[in-house]
Order: structure tokens, then sequence, then C-alpha cells
């Protein structure tokens, strides 16, 4: 078979991809070198952009803040959805099928309307958190929540894993499902508590799954936007900042094209960077 | 397993599942709460009820506009992908070419470009060919930022398709595009249900390219109308819950529909 078919195939994809996310890509690379004046490029200044990076304390900051994110998702999401779906996976089909619609539901409601939902939860004043602490005589354990730059990432994330554990079960009962129940059953036989199954069979027979649950945790802790930017747009202070939003409002708001690039960049490497080693580890397995 | 801990086991399942429901119940009661009934607390019972802040949201605050865009959007984003995606996952699964190996790459590289990275460039391009402010500018870099998945998820779909079939088709004497599309199509088409789905879900739950593509009120999608709608009335949680709701109940409704799609769609790409 000749080759042209091929080509005249993928040509659409190709086109569409190419225009719109390739060549803006080799566009910012190109962008943070130059300096620039009112979105003209002045000329070209090496990695001066980026030397910036340094003293920038907004970037390491919000670094850290991705980085945060990932532990938090890592710690309990991810868990969260490991315990569940070990325990959904001994009940009766039908019961599995309602729980895990029940826990995927959040993942369909777009980011947007969950912090718009969520803040309004965390609302200092009629919000319905500190109400049912309230009604619980826990009064003064409530907060300013998304207001206060001690509990604001905390509390984001409580709405990324809202959206993210019924994924995690998802994944987590599709892996458990393919675990030969032979091995369960020696464990039953020789009288195992169900904890020490849990963490003698399941736990590292789902290993693949967590890495790939892990990295997929990581790259999306990499790329959020929505979801700050509809709630606390990084406040406050820089309590919130992530590097989606510190290259949205060094675009749009100050408008420094060159130091954008640079950021963008940053994202980029970061986020490819962490996709090549989960390719390379989850292909290996 | 003792009794306790299976009793202990159901109370963990219950709780999660009133963390993933509770949110959603509490705005479904404060849409339909009459300002006169606020007071009575956030979690009664909403009476009588009360659909003035649907009628509100939807005609007054323009949420029917939002709400149509937001439709021909993802709808035009869907079939955009849907021409174009399927046939570039085939190239990949049941055809030899030169390049092959290094064009997936280039798609695998892109699954995980966030919108927010290629804004900076992006954003100077769409005002080169005039199309800020219009809707072919969100629909299509949205459809482009959904090919790299689009395109893998089709390439595993494909590679199930027996090659006799295909052989078949061409031993025929049928040209390419008409065996993929009377052979190869019809057998894919619970794959291609789930790419319909998941697609429409991603481009409805899009924020940052309408947000910064759309600058007229009624170009405007949902998810910027709900935002937007939000700093607007400060104190008007009826009428935000009721917006939450407009802007998500669609999506609900084809998930619980389409389940099985759905979730095969969503974890197609993790490893078995």
């Amino acid at each position: 078979m000749t080759a042209r078919p091929a080509y005249l195939f993928l040509l659409p994809a190709l086109f569409l991809y190419g225009a719109f996310v390739v060549l803006p890509i080799l566009q910012v690379t190109a962008y943070s070198f130059f300096s620039w004046d009112n979105g003209i490029a002045q000329g070209f200044v090496g990695f001066a952009n980026y030397a910036r990076l340094g003293s920038d304390t907004v970037f390491w900051a919000a670094l850290s803040h991705n980085a945060i994110w990932v532990v938090l998702t890592l710690a309990f999401p991810l868990m969260a959805g490991l315990l569940l779906a070990a325990i959904l996976a001994e009940r009766g089909p039908r019961t599995i099928q309602i729980m895990s619609a029940i826990y995927f539901l959040p993942r369909t409601i777009p980011l947007v309307v969950a912090g718009i939902i969520w803040g309004w939860i965390y609302n200092p004043l009629f919000g319905l958190l500190n109400y049912g602490l309230d009604m619980l005589g826990l009064g003064n354990l409530g907060g300013a929540w998304l207001a206060e730059e001690s509990t604001a990432l905390v509390s984001l994330n409580v709405v990324g894993a809202w959206t993210f554990f019924g994924f995690c079960v998802v994944i987590y009962l599709g892996a458990i499902q393919s675990i030969d129940p032979s091995l369960y059953e020696a464990a039953e036989v020789d009288g195992a508590p169900w904890w020490r199954k849990f963490r003698d069979i399941t736990v590292p027979l789902l290993r693949n799954s967590t890495l790939f649950l892990g990295l997929y945790a990581a790259i999306e802790a990499m790329r959020f936007f929505d979801l700050v930017w509809v709630t606390t747009q990084g406040g406050p202070g820089y309590a919130t900042e992530v590097l989606t939003t510190h290259v949205y409002k060094t675009f749009f708001l100050v408008g420094d094209f060159g130091y954008a690039a640079v950021l963008s960049v940053v994202l980029l490497v970061i986020v490819l960077s962490l996709s090549a080693i989960a390719f390379r580890l989850l292909r290996a397995k | 397993m003792t009794r306790f801990t299976k009793h202990s086991q159901t109370i963990i399942l219950v709780i999660f599942a009133l963390y993933a429901l509770a949110p959603v119940y509490l705005v479904l009661l404060a849409s339909m709460r009459s300002e006169a009934d606020l007071f009575n607390g956030p979690l009664s019972l909403p009476w009588p009820i009360n659909t003035s802040n649907y009628l509100r949201v939807w005609s007054d605050s323009g949420f029917s506009t939002f709400f149509w865009n937001s439709l021909k959007i993802s709808v035009a984003v869907t079939v955009l992908v849907l021409l174009t995606a399927p046939l570039a996952g085939y190239a990949f699964a049941k055809m030899q070419f030169r390049g092959r190996e290094a064009l997936f790459a280039l798609f695998l590289a892109g699954l995980v470009v966030p919108a927010p990275s290629v804004i900076v460039a992006l954003y100077g391009n769409l005002q080169t060919l005039g199309l800020i402010d219009t809707h072919i500018g969100v629909i299509l870099p949205q459809a482009a930022l959904l090919m790299p998945f689009a395109v893998f998820m089709m390439r595993t779909v494909m590679q199930d398709v027996p090659d006799e079939l295909i052989e078949a088709a061409t031993m025929d004497g049928a040209g390419p595009l008409y065996g993929f599309l009377t052979v190869v199509v019809p057998l894919a088409r619970p794959g291609l249900m789930s790419l319909t789905l998941i697609v429409f879900l991603f481009s409805w739950q899009e924020y940052l390219l309408p947000l910064v593509v759309l600058q007229t009120e009624t170009l405007k999608t949902i998810t910027v109308g709900a935002a937007s709608l939000q700093g607007r009335y400060g104190v008007d949680y009826g009428g935000i819950a009721a917006a939450g709701l407009i802007a998500f109940a669609p999506l609900v409704v084809l998930f619980l529909t389409m389940q099985r799609s759905f979730v095969r769609g969503l974890s197609a790409g993790a490893v078995k």
C-alpha cells in the first residue's frame, strides 16, 4: 500500500493541531528570547528574560503551590480512591455501579461551577461550612476559608479532590477487577484480616494504577487554572498563585510579553518532562 | 470479614457519597428557594418551590444566550474533532508510512499542553486572523487542544478493528476512505460514541479560551457567564445557584444516561 492515503488521513488533524498548538508553542519559545515593547518585539536578548525568574518571588511561590497541590492530591483523593475502590470491589455489581456513578458525578461539573459552588460553601458569613460547624457546636473552628492565607490553598484542594477522587475510584476499580481472586481466597484461608489483604495484595498489585494516577495528578496540578481563577484569582496575596495564573496575569494584566513567554516555556518544560517520565515508566511495565 | 469491618466500610462509602453529592444537593435547594425562605437555613426544604431564580437568570441575566452559545461551540468542536481525529487515529493504528513514530510522538506531546501555556502566542495569532471576539476563534483552538487526546484514543480504538476485515474491503477494490467509512467506522461505533461525549464535556467545561477570546456579552459561553454572575450579584445566591445548575445540568444528564461510554472514554489511556 502506498503511503499517500495515510498522509491524507492525517492531514486535517495535523493541520489543526499544528496551526493552533504546535505553532504557538514554537512562537512562545521564540518570544521568550526577545525584549518587547507594547506587544512589538524589540530585539534578541538571549536568556535575559529567563534571568528574571531567579528574583521573581511570585514565580517561586506559584511553583511551590503547584508542588503542594501535587502532594495534597496524592495524599487525599488518590488514597481515598484506592480505599473506596478496594471496599467497593467486594460489593454487588449494582452497588458498584451506583456508587461509582455518584463518586464520579462531580467530575462532570465544570471547574468554574465547582469553584462557584464551593466558594459559596466556604463563604465566611453565610457559607454552609461555617453554618454546619455552628450547628455542631464547633463554631470557633469556622473561618474565612478562601480569604485566609493559611487555609486558602488547602481549601481549594478539597474542591479539586471533590472533582478527582471519583476518577481514581473508577481507574482503581478497573484494575482491582483484574486481580486474580485466588490470591484473596488464599489469604482468607490463612485468616488474614481485611486490612492485611488490602495492604499485602491490593496495594502492591495496583502499583501501575497508582503510578498512572500519580503522574496524571502531577500533570493536572501544573495545568489547572479555572478553579483558582474563579475563586481566589491567586489570592489572598499570592497564597493560591499557581504557574497558570501567573502567566495569565503577566500577559493580560501586566502586558509583559517577554516574561509571560518565559513563564509559558517553564510551564511547558515541566508538563512535557512529566509526561515523558510518565510514558517511560508506564511503557516499561 | 467481621460485621464490624463491613459496617465501618459502609460508613466510609456513605461519607464519600455525601462529599460527592451534598454540594450539588445544597445548590439545588438554594436554586429553588425564594428570598423570603432564605432565613429558614440552608438545609430546610424550600417551600413553596420557587422557579423565579431560574426565570430571572435565564431571561434577565442572558443565560439563555450563554447556553446556546455554549451549545453551538461545543457541538462545533465535537463535529470538528469527529471529522479529523478518527482518520488520524486510523492512520496511526493501521497504515504504514514514513515518519509515523515521529508524528505520533508529536501528537502525544500535545496531550499535556495546557491552554495557558500557549495563550501568549495564540492570542496574537487570533488577532492577526481577525478571530478575536468570534466563536470560530474559540472553536478552532479548542478542537486543536483536544486533538492529541482524541487521536490517541482513536488509535487505541482502531487497533481493535480486525485486519482481515480491512483487507477484505480493500480486496474488493474499495478506496481507503470508502473502506474506512463502510467497515471501520461501524465497528468503532462505541469508541466514537465515547469520543463524542468526552469532547462535548471538555468543550462545555472550557473556561480560559472563551474568557479571553470573547468580549461581546451576547457571544459569551455559560462558564464565563456563570463566573461573571458571581461577581455581579455578590449576594444573589438563588440566582448563582440556578446559573450553576443550568451550566452543568446538560453534562449531568448526559453522564447519567451514558455512564458506560463516559467512563470508558475518560479512562482511555489508563494502564490496565
